[in-house]
């Protein structure tokens, strides 16, 4: 599966990267294409393309705050959590991504 | 531009002392003190227990990670903590914690940029259950460095 995601959290210096890094680890491990766009204190960093974004199955939104250029997803499947579900639980996360695509898919 | 730049020999301590989070987050300030990172402890505590009331700093698997920007940092950088005995902690794990890392950055960050790189890459680091576990395990400042670099 392909995905994509996008990690903010409030004062935007730890728990951002440490969301990206689990996602990113977790997605990995289970096969998974995922590239997770970082915006923190030092601004985005791997800013996703817009053929990742077209290419992707869903979209996950670790966030605590308003993340900019959310319009990007328009139209998109998208999971929306804060950072600490990430951080703590970035398995259970994924799981819940491929059961929501699967679910899109059964209904087409 | 490594992790390395930005773990200070000088800012690990894995002898604390402290049984308690406020003891722990005091102890760790002090070292920052000492170092130069921080101005005064009073006031960057002050930041550091406002980002504490918006939410957990424990991160689970011992871990807590308390930060928060504060005009009173100098100087961009970490101490880190390591306690033999668990201390409660709000955690997401509901655990307490072992591994302390308190983060110090500042408000105004213009020309902090590579600073903030590395602390961003160092924060990832902790995203890593096999850095964490050699992390709990550091008996001296050296391993904490391995731990964290490697």
């Amino acid at each position: 599966m392909k995905i994509v995601g996008v990690a903010a959290c409030t004062v935007g210096i730890a728990h951002t990267y440490i969301a990206q890094e689990k996602l990113e680890n977790a997605g990995k491990k289970a096969g998974h294409d995922i590239s997770v766009e970082t915006q923190g204190t030092i601004g985005t960093e791997n800013e996703l393309t817009q053929q990742q974004i077209a290419e992707a199955d869903i979209v996950i939104i670790a966030a605590d705050v308003k993340i900019a250029g959310r319009e990007r997803f328009e139209g998109k499947r998208i999971i929306q959590v804060p950072t600490e579900i990430a951080v703590k639980s970035p398995n259970k996360l994924l799981e819940k991504a491929v059961e929501v695509v699967n679910q899109k898919e059964s209904l087409k | 531009m490594e992790v390395k730049d930005i773990v200070d020999l000088k800012t690990i301590k894995t002898d604390m002392t402290a049984s308690s989070k406020e003891e722990a987050i005091q102890e760790l300030a002090e070292v920052l003190r000492h170092n130069d990172y921080i101005t005064d402890v009073e006031g960057f505590l002050k930041d550091i227990y406002a980002r504490e009331e918006v939410g957990q700093t424990g991160i689970g698997n011992y871990i807590a990670i308390p930060h928060g920007n504060s005009a009173s940092v100098k100087k961009i950088g970490v101490s880190i903590g390591i306690t033999q005995e668990e201390i409660p902690w709000e955690t997401l794990d509901g655990k307490g914690v072992k591994g302390i890392i308190l983060f110090a950055v500042g408000r105004e960050n213009d020309g902090a940029q590579n600073h903030l790189k590395l602390l961003s890459l160092f924060a990832r680091k902790l995203g890593n259950d096999d850095v964490i576990e050699k992390l709990l395990q550091s008996k001296t400042a050296v391993d904490v460095q391995e731990a964290l670099c490697n």
